[in-house]
């Protein structure tokens, strides 16, 4: 296989595969926030934070895995 | 798809002209229009402050403010932290919002001259530098010389995994900014590409989204490093 092959099977390998651990850590998190806030409507605010925040931090694991797939596409002659 | 790339590239890397032996790329000269429309905005809100305000621009400004030192007063854990801290803390998020949506308008990124900040990952890197240097500093300044005691505790052989925590941070806070900026923008170009009339807008919607997501985010991420580089007892 060629070079440009390894490239475009890599970039797509590194968005593919990054997006599992994100999906399934953001679907937990927000599954624990609804049944957090079902149980405690007054706390909704602070949970709503920190759903937020948390699913930032799982978003960028992610994002990093796009950024591989942007270089090793930017790499395809 | 490739044509698009060239196109964001050459937006991106190209430098328009030099002054002194530096190069002015786009994003600065962005950046300058950003800084200008702030203080332009900032400077009409606040002449003649009265303690009741009248004028809706002081209004506005009040209430902006007002809320973001509540949010952040609540995350760190007592408004007069938020306050001491909040020229860095309301300039980073209000530049990054600004930053984010100036993405949207018509002619950003494929004219010379105008290009999102943060869709570089030099200007996300230079903020999250800022923040890195300032946790420290002003770590070392509340706590003294006895804030590197948290780099060897619960125990020494923990320095290496603190140490690798501590540089991945300000790191993860760039990538993270320019990861989500970069990738949006690229996003709706190679779209636009393919399908150019009202298709783009879903993903546009997701950018305005995102946008003041990762700049309410970025501060929230800053205010929780300082809060606990700054925090009395332990």
């Amino acid at each position: 296989m060629t070079n440009d092959a390894f490239f475009a099977l890599g970039a797509a390998l590194a968005i593919g595969l990054a997006t599992f651990g994100p999906g399934i850590g953001q679907g937990l998190a927000a599954g624990r926030a609804f049944e957090a806030i079902a149980r405690q409507p007054e706390a909704t605010g602070d949970i709503r934070t920190l759903l937020i925040l948390a699913l930032a931090f799982m978003e960028a694991l992610c994002i990093f895995g796009l950024l591989i797939a942007f270089l090793l596409f930017g790499k395809i002659s | 798809m490739s044509q698009t790339m060239m196109v964001l590239a050459s937006a991106h890397g190209g430098p328009l002209f030099s002054i002194g032996g530096l190069e002015v790329s786009s994003i600065t000269t962005t950046t300058w229009g950003i800084m200008a429309l702030l203080v332009l905005v900032c400077f009409l809100a606040t002449r003649d402050l009265q303690i009741v305000p009248v004028r809706k621009s002081q209004i506005a400004l009040e209430l902006a403010v007002d809320t973001l030192i509540t949010f952040l007063g609540s995350i760190m854990g007592g408004e007069e932290k938020a306050k001491k801290f909040f020229p860095l803390l309301g300039s980073l998020f209000f530049i990054i919002l600004i930053s984010n949506y100036s993405g949207l308008l018509p002619g950003f990124g494929h004219t010379p001259g105008l290009q999102a900040p943060t869709s570089a990952l030099s200007f996300t890197a230079a903020l999250a530098l800022v923040v890195f240097f300032t946790t420290h500093i002003q770590g070392v300044k509340s706590k003294g010389l006895a804030y590197f005691k948290h780099f060897v505790s619960p125990h020494w052989a923990m320095l290496p995994m603190n140490l690798m925590e501590e540089l991945v941070k300000p790191l993860s806070l760039a990538l993270r900014l320019y990861g989500n900026i970069f990738g949006e923008e690229t996003l709706v170009a190679s779209i636009f590409a393919m399908a150019p009339l009202f298709v783009p807008l879903p993903f546009m919607f997701l950018g305005v989204f995102f946008g003041f997501i990762q700049a309410l985010v970025f501060t929230l991420l800053t205010a929780t490093y300082l809060a606990s580089a700054t925090a009395g007892e332990h």
